[in-house]
């Protein structure tokens, strides 16, 4: 580990730094490339069917012209495959150069059972347009698909007066593969190379000074992320300008193309309007050109320029560690400690890299999650991009609204309140473990008796609810407490009460899980509790009573104490057990009446798997990671304080 | 312990003990009735519409009307019971088989060797343990399904299980390990083994009891997981069978002589491994929370 290889070390660390860094800053940048492309396309594809939209309103009243038009249109406008107009009146194809619908009998005609999903769709936009009027909605009135081709087909409602009587189909041309891809990379590869070689050529300069080396290199690796990201940006603005232009002259060709039908169709052709065809999907339109474009542009750009400040400082912050680690030399002395104990890295390896992959990574990936907005309409796109930092945790622990004022003027509990669920779960641990404890405690007490026959028999028998796989426990306790053909109310019946509708009311509910883990848990407490007792000599307590102790101070002084070093371990595993008891609730209660007796991780878990809101379940869950913590180290402290004494 | 006989009658105690067992195995008898009784229905007897006390009676003794095997025979005629069977046995098995390998040369290395990081990993499994599922559900789902593409399938969960159990198994099997007398390894290793020859010849048929139990453990905590699967597993037939019995009486659907009798078949074996193993895990997970 001589002095003169710290250059050499920093060079390879750069390297390695900057690799990785820009690696993921491709990739993660990348998101915002091919977005800029596919909204690209789709605007293309809602300008025609704008103008197509267009075309056949002004054609309406003359609507046996329109497949000629239709035709005429076609021919001129570029980047249009395919056209279809649909009335909804009789559900008719009026026109439609669609190879496809040409099969079964050239349009006009009926449109067939098989398309019934075109006729729907023309119903879903005259829908939206209808409710969106009314200020009720905010429905999308344009509906676009992406083909397996790539191609396009967007759809928009027919206005005429005012009433929408149809709706008309465009399916644009297959768009060419996506270009820039190769020029990005090669800016990455620039930046990359540009860092390596400046560094070399400054550690001529800088010699064998560490501190100096380890700041140059990690100077050099923000300037060619940063550089990379400076010039992604303006790649993406080139991009986004592009886009507007291209919406604008496709405007202006599809104008023509209108024009050129209109004139087939004996009409008026003049006065067409493009500027009222690029529309967002609530068919406003925007600005073709002057000042809007550029707002739309610089908008657009806030965004993504927000989005790769996060990304850059993050894989910033992970190519500098990595730099660093093996800057200063952690990377030969790991590889050093790999070579001499080679032996026992390849006997843990396996299990390690298993634990790597299936446990750690998802554990800090989770994490991860909680800093996001992720759901399951967002959950491809990278974290980067949805990233919102605490305001997970905000919401759950700001949140407050324990007890709510209801309109009729009385108070309620706000069962999805965390607080809330985290008190239920406090006392559903507590009454437990408590009950769990004493019950096992005095079965145990009863099956030590000397001397007492059946000893074995009984012992078989009690231990059988922990043998019984537990979900099998919940669904049959769930059945007992069937309000109807329950058990437990036929019981009550026979000695004259009512039935309990059990599932209604949060106490009762609470007592049907109580009743349940009850049944299932005591044996744990009964069996360490066994042990334990039967390990105690006999001798103690012949010496307490010649000394003329009862039998209650027998107890207090000997039974007690003795059974302490095994209890503090069972009451302290059976509380984590009951904290994180998913089955019992999950299957016994779900959670019934509306989440009153829900507890963390079920909660956790509904909120991931039945709302779909994967980053605040992450969130949450990582809050009872934190309680469970919290509760390792003092029960740590505590259990080793008790030792000492 | 000596309390004389004198000081506490016998008789009461049986008595207590006598209900406190009836309360402990009335479910089981229970979900026996309902199996036995070829019906599928959750009530024991049917309730007439003005009932006396002997009907209601009638309907919380858990014997059937009359006896039948017939829900065991259409489980498995009638519904995917057998498919479920097949994999919950295969993903268990394979689970063990992976499970304990790993964690067999794992445990030796962390009991043979010493080597940088090797304090740090065993507490990392222990800590591992801590992780609360619900934060690695979304995780691991996106992973196996979404990255792997192992939706619905044994391989998934059986990678998860395994991975999962290793933690477990290593403290159980490490502990072991520490038990074993090195002079017998040293005395091969004069005479020219290698370290493989070592662990393969000596260390694991020493340690075969060790092993059989660790195994049987991450048999039986695969053999009865329930969320995992039940998140993984979209598609009917490749249910496990937890999942599938759940199937049978959750939401809509109330065959409950189904899920009778499937639990009697997916418990039994279980129920019987669990009764020979106890003392062990009293013992394991006592000791592992004392050290931890």
């Amino acid at each position: 580990m001589g002095p003169r290889t710290h250059r050499r070390r920093f060079t390879a660390g750069l390297a390695a730094g900057a690799a990785v860094a820009l690696a993921l800053a491709w990739a993660l940048l990348g998101g915002e490339r091919r977005e800029a492309a596919a909204v690209r396309e789709e605007r293309l594809a809602v300008v025609s069917a704008q103008a197509l939209a267009e075309l056949a309103a002004r054609s309406w009243g003359k609507r046996e012209a329109l497949p000629d038009a239709l035709a005429a249109f076609q021919a001129v406008a570029p980047g249009v495959r395919g056209a279809r107009v649909v009335a909804l009146s009789g559900a008719r194809l009026e026109a439609s150069t669609f190879a496809s619908d040409a099969g079964v009998s050239p349009a006009p005609r009926r449109l067939a059972r098989e398309e019934k999903p075109i006729f729907d769709q023309a119903q879903r936009l005259r829908a939206a347009v209808v409710g969106n009027r009314e200020g009720d909605a905010a429905e999308p009135e344009l509906e676009t698909a992406r083909l397996a081709s790539g191609a396009i087909v967007a759809a928009a409602p027919v206005e005429v007066e005012g009433q929408v009587v149809g709706s008309v189909m465009a399916e644009s041309v297959a768009p060419p593969p996506a270009r820039g891809t190769g020029a990005d990379l090669a800016l990455a590869l620039a930046a990359f190379g540009a860092a390596v070689v400046l560094f070399v050529a400054l550690s001529f300069a800088l010699g064998e000074r560490r501190a100096a080396l380890a700041t140059a290199s990690v100077l050099l690796l923000a300037g060619a992320l940063w550089g990379y990201g400076a010039a992604s940006i303006r790649a993406l603005a080139e991009a986004r300008r592009g886009v507007e232009a291209d919406v604008a002259a496709h405007a202006r060709t599809q104008a023509a193309a209108v024009s050129a039908g209109l004139a087939r169709a004996g009409l008026d052709a003049s006065a067409v309007t493009p500027e009222r065809w690029d529309v967002d999907a609530l068919r406003r339109p925007r600005a073709l050109e002057g000042p809007e474009v550029e707002a739309r542009v610089a908008d657009a750009l806030a965004g993504a320029a927000a989005h790769a400040k996060r990304a850059l400082a993050l894989v910033g912050l992970l190519g500098a560690a990595l730099l660093l680690f093996v800057g200063v030399g952690g990377a030969s002395r790991t590889g050093r400690a790999l070579v001499v104990h080679r032996q026992a890295y390849l006997y843990v390896a396996p299990a390690m890299v298993g634990m790597l992959v299936l446990v750690f990574f998802p554990f800090f990936y989770g994490i991860a999650i909680s800093f996001s907005d992720q759901n399951i309409y967002n959950a491809s796109r990278p974290l980067t991009e949805i990233w919102i930092g605490l305001d997970n945790y905000a919401a759950i622990l700001g949140d407050f609204g324990v007890i709510r004022r209801v309109a009729e003027g009385g108070f309620a509990l706000g069962y999805a309140n965390f607080y809330y669920t985290l008190l239920f779960t406090i006392v559903w641990t507590a009454t437990n473990v408590a009950f769990g404890v004493a019950f096992g405690l005095l079965l145990a007490l009863v099956l030590n008796t000397k001397g007492l026959a059946l000893r074995p028999i009984y012992r078989v028998l009690l231990i059988l609810p922990w043998a019984v796989p537990n979900y099998i426990t919940a669904l049959v306790w769930r059945g007992f407490f069937h309000q109807q053909f329950g058990v437990v109310n036929q019981l009550i019946q026979m000695f004259g009460g009512a039935p309990v509708a059990w599932f209604d009311a949060p106490f009762t509910s609470f007592l049907t899980a109580f009743a349940t883990n009850g049944w299932l848990s005591f044996p744990f407490m009964m069996v360490v509790s066994l042990g334990a007792l039967q390990s105690i000599p006999a001798d103690i307590y012949e010496a307490a009573r010649v000394d003329g102790a009862s039998r209650l101070q027998q107890f207090r002084a000997i039974t007690l104490p003795s059974l302490k070093p095994a209890l503090v371990p069972a009451v302290i595993l059976s509380v984590v057990w009951t904290f994180n008891m998913f089955n019992i609730i999950y299957l016994v209660t779900a959670g019934e009446p509306g989440g009153a007796t829900e507890i963390l991780v079920t909660q956790a878990y509904k909120y991931a798997f039945e709302r779909y809101r994967y980053g605040y379940a992450a969130a949450y869950s990582t809050i009872i990671f934190g309680i469970l913590l919290v509760y390792g180290t003092v029960q740590n402290r505590v259990s080793k304080a008790t030792e000492a004494i | 312990m000596a309390r004389r006989r004198d000081e506490l009658p016998h008789l009461p105690l049986h008595l207590f003990l006598l209900a406190v067992v009836f309360v402990t195995i009335y479910p089981v008898l229970w979900v026996a009735t309902i199996a036995f009784s070829g019906r599928q229905s959750l009530a024991i007897a049917d309730v007439p519409p003005d009932p006396t006390f002997g009907d209601r009676l009638r309907a919380v003794l858990p014997w059937p009307a009359e006896w039948s095997a017939s829900n065991f025979v259409s489980v498995f005629r009638d519904q995917p019971f057998a498919s479920w069977m097949l994999n919950s046995a295969v993903v268990a098995a394979l689970t063990t088989i992976v499970g304990v390998s790993l964690a067999c040369t794992a445990a030796y290395a962390f009991s043979r060797f010493r080597f940088a990081g090797q304090r740090a990993g065993m507490m990392s499994f222990l800590v591992s343990q801590m992780f609360p599922g619900t934060l690695m559900l979304i995780p691991l789902y996106i992973i196996v399904v979404q990255w792997l593409g192992l939706g619905s399938t044994r391989s998934g969960l059986v990678l998860i299980y395994a991975t999962t159990s290793v933690p477990f198994s290593v403290w159980m099997l490490k502990g072991y390990f520490d038990t074993i007398p090195r002079e017998l390894e040293e005395a091969a290793i004069i005479e020219g083994a290698g370290a493989g020859t070592v662990f393969w010849k000596i260390v694991l048929p020493l340690a075969k009891p060790a092993i059989a139990i660790t195994a049987l453990f991450s048999f039986m905590s695969s053999w009865n997981e329930f969320i995992l699967a039940a998140t993984l597993m979209d598609k009917e037939d490749m249910y496990t069978a937890p999942v599938g019995l759940r199937f049978f009486v959750g939401g809509f659907s109330q065959q409950w002589g189904y899920f009778a009798a499937g639990s009697i078949i997916v418990s039994i074996p279980v129920v019987v491994l669990f009764l020979y193993l106890q003392k062990y895990l009293v013992s394991g997970l006592t000791a592992g929370s004392v050290k931890g």
